[in-house]
């Protein structure tokens, strides 16, 4: 356990001074489009994100991506709205916003791995939203990007402490919540929970931020929550995690977000895992790429 | 803002969606044999495809999949592009992911469940081994833990395949560069003898493996295999029609004790031919489990 109990760590979230607060560019480019699609026009969109430049250039490298449907060069963001729809331009400003979290310095998390891990389980949720049937895939993705900003608090709030924790959690392979739990007395969901309120995200991100590693406790939204918690833990196993394997055996069928989810869905009785956890490795290879370029545009 | 990204080089872009003969040809193979190719392999399965409607004459991936669905030859088609797929894959050392969580996970959980009985000796099945690369992998990182989590076990690998040639080979134990590509110095001088431009496999290794020719739908011989604590069966179950593949599933199910686990090849899959294993994830890697009666703890925390 941190030399500080877990009271005083909280008193330090609390504040927040240190962390970032939500991207300037992306509070009312969400607040936009949460209109009535029909009440949108593109322009606007495109004003929005061209406010900001570094913004602006990493979401043309993420227009272009494969993961997000391009297999032709878009070369300007008015002809990526275009082509993509407000929807995806959402996803896509959104994912870049919050790469932009992280702390500049040097700190114990490879950024690189923690935006791979953040883009990745957005992918995995969307893609398995879509597979089962869950009815809103858009909002799986955001809740899959923002389900660990909890970490971010942690990098900006508790460097220190944390740096002390995911070494823990290195050592002995285990989860990195169970590592903090035991070190710091809290987990990256508790801290997220804070943020998410703070920021004002939704009440269904707010409950993914904050039961993401324990799907039950989650009251409101509970099908997002476990659909959420199981793409996280399959990206885990499938080696886009936080930079180190966690040594384990998870059956997924008995993972307490699962009878959740399948009273949701009922095509999750016959999914074929096998199938979803092999096509996985094709997104693997595209987020490492994705992200590795736009780690150079930053 | 108009111009493309400077840093987005147009190699780094894949050439173009995928295929969707590509797909169905794709999908086809999963279906029939279980074995998938993701995406970032379509490539690979383009190429295997490509050779194959060379020797054909076939000009046209869309005629290429009737010669895999309708056409006389298709059952024969598919054992031949099953083997494109799947060459080149005989090696030590072959599919890494899964052997770390074996050593790392597996292992120890075998260990901790026969640790209730009184014999400590495992007992693991290399099924449709082959030309023994596999066999000898297993039998090499189980000597390493000798000294750890194997210290005061015994084990024994039993080796099997339906092609004696491949038998006899196993049991000469001598072994090319290609097979020998993913050895360590370690390894290799630690369990391997020079012999010319060859390795061959060191007494100590190969007496731990048993080989022998066994059909697998040989039920008379499927059933003496009996106490089995892993099977590994890779790239084997993908050339059987599903009623085959539900005999030996059952016959593996039989054979394995109750903490068994089974391996089979990469990306390879039991869906849609047995509800008697559950898929379990591992580090990079799957493995199957005998199903029990669903006990869903809600204590347990992803």
């Amino acid at each position: 356990m941190s030399d500080q109990p877990r009271e005083a760590l909280l008193k330090r979230l609390e504040g927040m001074e240190q962390m970032p607060t939500i991207p300037v560019v992306l509070a009312p480019l969400l607040r936009y489009l949460e209109q009535p699609l029909d009440q949108l026009e593109v322009q606007q969109v495109v004003d929005l994100i061209s406010q900001d430049k570094s913004l602006a250039a990493q979401c043309l490298h993420m227009a272009n991506s494969p993961l997000f449907g391009r297999w032709q060069t878009v070369d300007s963001i008015r002809n990526a709205v275009v082509a993509l729809g407000l929807q995806r331009m959402r996803d896509i400003a959104v994912s870049c916003s919050v790469l932009t979290l992280l702390p500049k310095e040097k700190t114990i998390l490879d950024p690189v791995v923690f935006w791979e891990h953040s883009l990745g389980c957005a992918l995995v949720c969307r893609q398995f939203a879509r597979k089962i049937g869950f009815p809103d895939p858009a909002k799986a993705y955001l809740a899959g990007l923002l389900h660990d900003i909890g970490i971010v608090a942690h990098l900006w709030i508790l460097p220190r402490e944390f740096a002390a924790t995911l070494q823990q959690a290195q050592t002995q392979h285990i989860p990195l919540h169970e590592a903090e739990l035991a070190t710091l007395g809290l987990t990256h969901c508790e801290t997220g929970k804070m943020v998410a309120e703070r920021w004002h995200l939704t009440p269904d991100l707010v409950a993914v931020v904050g039961c993401h590693h324990d799907a039950s406790s989650a009251t409101i939204n509970r099908d997002l929550v476990a659909l959420v918690a199981l793409s996280d833990l399959l990206c885990r196993m499938e080696g886009l995690g936080y930079g180190y394997v966690e040594e384990r055996q998870v059956n997924l069928l008995e993972q307490p977000g699962f009878d959740v989810l399948l009273g949701e869905c009922p095509t999750l009785q016959t999914f074929d895992w096998a199938r979803f956890t092999f096509e996985l490795e094709a997104y693997m290879e595209e987020v490492h790429r994705l992200v590795s370029v736009l780690y150079r545009a930053q | 803002m108009t111009a493309a990204p400077s840093s987005l080089a147009r190699s780094e872009l894949p050439s173009g969606p995928p295929d969707s003969q590509l797909v169905r040809i794709r999908d086809l193979v999963y279906q029939v044999a279980g074995i998938f190719q993701p995406d970032n392999k379509l490539r690979m399965l383009e190429d295997r495809c490509a050779k194959r409607m060379q020797v054909l004459g076939v000009s046209s991936l869309r005629d290429y999949f009737e010669c895999l669905t309708i056409k006389p030859i298709r059952q024969a088609e598919m054992v031949s592009l099953l083997n494109e797929i799947t060459i080149g894959e005989t090696c030590f050392f072959r599919n890494q992911p899964q052997l770390d969580a074996l050593r790392n996970i597996v292992i120890t959980r075998i260990v901790e469940a026969r640790a209730k009985l009184a014999l400590r000796h495992l007992r693991i099945w290399s099924a449709g081994c082959s030309t023994g690369e596999e066999p000898y992998t297993l039998s090499m990182m189980m000597l390493e833990e000798t000294a750890g989590k194997l210290k005061g076990w015994t084990f024994e690998i039993l080796a099997t395949d339906l092609n004696e040639r491949s038998v006899a080979h196993c049991k000469h134990g001598t072994y090319g560069d290609y097979s020998t590509r993913n050895l360590t110095p370690h390894f290799k001088q630690k369990y391997f003898i020079a012999r010319g431009e060859e390795l061959v496999v060191n007494p100590e290794v190969k007496a731990h493996v048993n080989f022998s020719r066994v059909n697998l739908l040989d039920n008379a011989r499927m059933a003496f295999m009996k106490g089995i604590d892993l099977i590994l069966c890779c790239n084997v179950l993908i050339y059987f029609d599903v009623m085959s593949k539900r005999r030996v599933i059952q016959h593996f199910y039989n054979n394995l004790l109750p903490h068994g686990y089974l391996f089979l090849g990469h990306s390879e899959s039991l869906y849609g031919v047995s509800e008697d294993f559950r898929l379990v994830h591992l580090p990079s890697a799957t493995a199957y489990v005998k199903a029990e009666k669903r006990q869903v703890n809600p204590q347990v925390k992803i």
